[in-house]
């Protein structure tokens, strides 16, 4: 099936017109099969109802997860897609940094366990009610969340290995065969540093 | 390796504690040894990053690594390589290191790709070990990002070319400086890191036991290891518990 560019009329205004019923709610059309959708946290799992039951929105394919460290905040973003309307849904909120803890959606979507374990892994932000919490991906880490902003990777690294040299002696023994480096960092850069 | 002195017979020597009688013979068989084993070497990837992706046509008929005696194998038991194509998660290191200890010696292991020198472009990622020469030897770095399949060949070829000059045992330097390695596994996974090989008692068996075998490392593990158990066979007959649960059961 091939899609036209942009929805028919009535589905993007019936879909407008759907979403009117959560108070609080702005939509803005990002493309034209992208709807961005920003509301309150408190209002999101009331929107996720109405799109399931009523729009044909069954498909969570992802959540994202944004630091503001600035605004001392993080973003939520549910990524939805309905078969039917064939329209992205991108619901945006925001919760406070301090202390990190939103509700799951595990009831109306069970990928969501996925996704949330996956952020609570990597921005230590804390769904409840979300079946499991436990470590995911990084089983080997016990630092603190990694993709939070604060978390200053290089400093970590150069605290945690060890380099080894990058122009050992046997290298003059391969270079005297012709191998090597052959191209030098100075070589490419313009300031010709090294 | 152009001189009679340079090629086998002082690597050769080393490589049997009980000889020394001054047989010539010994030493042709040795090198008859190293001959073939450098011309037989099945090799094990390990395709840890981006790296592997140059492998197939090295491996397949464009390049044919076959013709010269190399060929992939399945399991560790029965490898003498192990490629390791890339960068080195640290979660992906603990299965390399098993994988290594697994192998029969001789092992010999390349680092394809500029990642397993020195992290290459991840080198400030808090997820990936740096210097794959830190947690067991290297036998050859094959630099790149990523190198071509005519490289990897080209490194290939030197490999074999040292295990024909009996240069290339690195991997008893896993058994004589076993805490050195294993201090360098311990800070990344922690003190109770354990692998199910029993390196030390290998070391002991091969004759290969030396004073670095030993240190505060193997001390910290012999205090946090836990012993290594037969797995126990259960055999499920007359309605007894199996390991094995239906999954539907359970509810
Ligand atoms: S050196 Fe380059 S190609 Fe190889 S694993 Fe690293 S990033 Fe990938």
């Amino acid at each position: 099936m091939k899609l036209a560019a942009s929805p028919p009329n009535n589905v993007s205004a019936s879909l407008e017109f759907l979403l009117q019923e959560i108070p609080g709610l702005r939509t803005k059309w990002a493309g034209p099969r992208r709807l961005r959708v920003d509301l309150p946290a408190e209002t999101l799992p009331a929107l996720l109802e109405l799109l399931k039951g009523r729009a044909g929105y069954v498909h969570l394919s992802a959540i994202s997860c944004v630091d503001w460290p600035t605004q001392n905040e993080f973003e939520l973003v549910y990524h939805l897609w309905s078969y039917e309307l064939n329209v992205l849904v991108m619901a945006h909120i925001r919760i406070p940094r301090d202390p990190g803890v939103y509700l799951s959606v595990y009831d109306l979507y069970h990928p969501a366990a996925f996704f949330e374990r996956d952020i609570h892994e990597m921005f230590g932000l804390y769904f409840e009610g979300s079946p499991d919490m436990g470590k995911f991906i990084l089983t080997e880490w016990d630092g603190p969340p990694p993709m939070r902003k604060e978390f200053d990777s290089e400093a970590w690294v150069m605290n945690q290995f060890e380099w080894q040299d990058y122009r050992p002696d046997w290298l003059a023994e391969i270079e005297a065969k012709g191998g090597g480096i052959t191209t030098r960092p100075q070589d490419i850069r313009k300031d010709g540093k090294p | 390796m152009s001189t009679l002195q340079s090629i086998p017979v002082v690597a050769t020597k080393a490589e049997k504690p009980s000889g020394g009688t001054g047989n010539l013979l010994a030493n042709v068989f040795d090198e008859l040894t190293a001959f073939c084993r450098s011309r037989s070497l099945f090799m094990l990837h390990y395709c840890t990053g981006c790296g592997a992706i140059e492998l197939p046509p090295a491996m397949t008929s464009r390049f044919d690594m076959e013709r010269l005696g190399i060929q992939p194998m399945v399991t560790p038991r029965q490898a003498d390589i192990l490629l390791v194509t890339g960068y080195v998660s640290t979660k992906t290191l603990k299965r390399i290191i098993l994988t290594y200890e697994q192998m029969n010696s001789p092992k010999y292991v390349i680092g394809i790709c500029s990642c397993t020198v020195n992290g290459g472009m991840y080198w400030q990622s808090y997820a990936t070990a740096k210097v794959l020469a830190d947690y067991m030897p290297v036998d050859m770095y094959i630099a790149g990002c990523m190198p071509r399949p005519e490289a990897v060949i080209s490194g290939l070829r030197e490999l074999m070319a040292n295990i024909r000059a009996g240069r290339s045992d690195n991997w008893r330097d896993y058994y004589r400086r076993y805490d050195h390695y294993l201090g360098n596994q311990q800070r990344l996974f922690g003190e109770n890191w354990q692998t199910p090989t029993d390196v030390i008692g290998e070391a002991r068996h091969y004759g290969q036991f030396g004073p670095e075998t030993l240190g505060e490392h193997t001390a910290l593990l012999e205090r946090h290891q836990t012993p290594l158990l037969p797995f126990e066979m259960r055999l499920g007959l007359g309605g007894e518990k199996t390991g094995v649960e239906n999954k539907g059961d359970k509810r």
